[in-house]
């Protein structure tokens, strides 16, 4: 079995292939604007390097988010494309789920938990909490959503002690028994970690978790729940 | 076979998907999100985007069921990378990117426009050059001379709205709700276009000018309903409607014909949204018998967004050969004179 895996919803998007007995390669397209638009190009060079042709690939793993919209959809779009095309089954995974048993090494003792962090834009933050059990097991302490920092700060107190990683952990204030891992590595998605979730926990729905209405949507409901009322 | 192209059009609200031989339409598949915009007057681009990530798989997959082949003997897949809502053309070039990567098939990136002047290329149609082209819609407002489809001249092009956005805003203001196009004809067959003295949208800058202006009747519709007040629009909607739909179509129809003569060209073509407007095509027709000129008005269908249109500009592109386009990327805006093969 070999997985190609890819996610393209935070800011350095990240690609793996995946062997029966183990990694073959991994690459991140480095921070990126444009939600992983070079995603395709990676994926080229990426197999090119560890001389798989893309027919030899027997599944694909995508990360559903959340985070960027646009990145979420590119991801989605090209890991729908290649299974369509070469007739092979492509599953989801959270790439909240992914970034935690990634920073799951900064852990100071096995009942820390982790608190993976997205910069969701306009000063909100796409985070959840897992107890992290190793090899791709977690269990889930606080679902996925998009918080105030604020508000997610003292959430996360009540279940300190907690460790913070992820592009959007800076964001939020250290609460009493909070902290954040060291950036650099932790602050990533490893695409490898999907695959992992995925083997361990099974696969969720190739669906986008943007966790946030469209605009024009909020707005929308808004002025309807504005006229209810009057 | 040969010659198979598998296309994909994502630009704006229509998921849609055609297979294409030659001249020959095979399928034509359109998932249109109209009902999804309806409650918000307009086109979301956000709604747009996610809508077709929902459904471009299906589409692609419904439009090789209908022509009956598979994705393996496609020749070409070619897909609209300009211009458009740029959330809405990623999603169609990241899918047909990795379709043809995976399939190991040259990719032809399109212009969507070049798609409205090519939809005259295919059958029934099947319209030789030279010609005028009109492509008028709810995005653009333009005239081509086509003397080789691989490479239309812009001749003219709005200088404010595109024709189907002032139909829109014009059908909002008289209280038809999105899209407006359809209930505005509906509604301006009932009345009297002569009624009001719309200023036309032509901006005249000498005989020889094809630029279109719409704002101007956008804003003569706004005073007039403010001076006829509620009661009064209510009385006479449908005049208001025939004569604010003429003082879009007919400067449309008369410009193409001006460029036609200034041209010296035997036919004429229309496209775009505004191309499925009854009262335009009425008009284009009767100014080019007139001129003894050869009309095409390609079917409803292949005037309103669709990829069809999008696998004839590809017959006129240059294909991508595999995997050259693998870094290819998707553009909101068409350069400078519009469509670039
Ligand atoms: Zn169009």
């Amino acid at each position: 079995m070999t997985t190609f895996a890819l996610d393209t919803a935070t800011p350095d998007p990240a690609l793996a292939l995946v062997g029966p007995d183990g990694l073959l390669a991994e690459a991140w397209l480095g921070r990126t604007p444009g939600g992983g638009r070079r995603v395709l190009e990676s994926a080229h060079h990426l197999l090119a390097m560890a001389g798989t042709p893309v027919d030899a690939v027997d599944e694909v793993v995508v990360g559903v988010g959340p985070g960027g919209f646009t990145g979420i959809r590119i991801g989605i779009a090209t890991a729908l494309g290649l299974g369509q095309a070469l007739g092979i089954p492509v599953h989801g995974a959270s790439t909240l789920e992914a970034l935690a048993l990634g920073a799951a090494v900064a852990r100071r003792s096995s009942d820390e938990l982790v608190a993976p962090v997205i910069d969701a834009r306009r000063r909100q933050v796409f985070a959840a909490v897992y107890a992290v059990e190793g090899e791709g097991y977690l269990h889930e302490v606080v679902a996925p959503a998009a918080w105030d920092p604020d508000d997610l700060a003292r959430a996360l107190e009540g279940h300190a002690p907690v460790v913070m990683a992820g592009d959007g952990a800076d964001l939020v204030p250290l609460c009493a028994g909070c902290r954040r891992a060291a950036p650099g590595a932790l602050d990533r998605v490893r695409a490898a970690d999907l695959v992992a979730r995925v083997r361990a926990g099974g696969p969720l729905p190739v669906a986008p978790q943007y966790l946030r209405l469209p605009d024009a949507e909020e707005n929308r409901l808004r002025r309807e729940r504005e006229a209810a009322a009057t | 076979m040969t010659d198979l192209v598998l296309a994909i059009e994502t630009s704006c609200d229509e998921t849609a998907a055609a297979v294409v031989q030659g001249r020959a339409i095979l399928s034509n598949v359109i998932a249109s999100q109209a009902d999804l915009h309806a409650v918000y007057g307009g086109v979301v681009p956000e709604v747009a985007a996610r809508h077709h990530l929902t459904t471009v798989n299906a589409v692609v997959d419904e439009a090789l069921d209908r022509a009956g082949v598979g994705l393996a003997q496609v020749d070409r897949i070619a897909v609209t990378r300009r211009p458009g809502l740029i959330g809405a053309l990623l999603v169609g070039v990241a899918t047909a990117k990795a379709l043809a990567y995976a399939a190991r098939k040259d990719l032809v990136m399109a212009d969507h426009l070049h798609g409205h002047v090519a939809a005259c290329w295919l059958d029934p149609v099947a319209l030789d050059p030279p010609f005028v082209s009109l492509t008028a819609s709810g995005g653009h407002t333009r005239l081509d001379l086509v003397e080789d489809y691989a490479h239309p001249v812009l001749l003219g092009q709005t200088l404010d709205d595109a024709a189907g956005e002032a139909i829109d805003k014009g059908a909002r203001l008289l209280g038809i709700p999105y899209p407006g196009g359809p209930g505005l004809e509906a509604l301006a067959g009932q009345g009297d276009a002569t009624a009001f003295d719309f200023p036309v949208g032509l901006r005249s800058r000498g005989p020889d000018d094809l630029d279109f202006s719409f704002a101007g009747v956008k804003t003569a519709l706004l005073y007039a309903t403010r001076e006829l007040g509620d009661d009064g629009v209510a009385d006479r909607r449908a005049d208001l409607a025939a004569s604010y739909q003429e003082a879009i179509v007919r400067p449309l129809a008369d410009r193409l014909m001006r460029a036609a003569d200034a041209a010296g060209v035997p036919a004429v073509s229309i496209g775009g949204g505004v191309a499925a407007n009854g009262r335009l095509r009425a008009l284009v027709q009767e100014g080019a018998e007139r001129r003894g000129l050869r009309v095409a008005i390609p079917d409803r269908t292949l005037c309103t967004d669709n990829a069809a249109m999008i696998a004839a500009a590809a017959h006129f592109t240059p294909a991508i050969a595999w995997p050259e386009f693998v870094g290819e990327d998707a553009m909101a805006t068409a350069p400078p004179g519009g469509i670039a093969a």
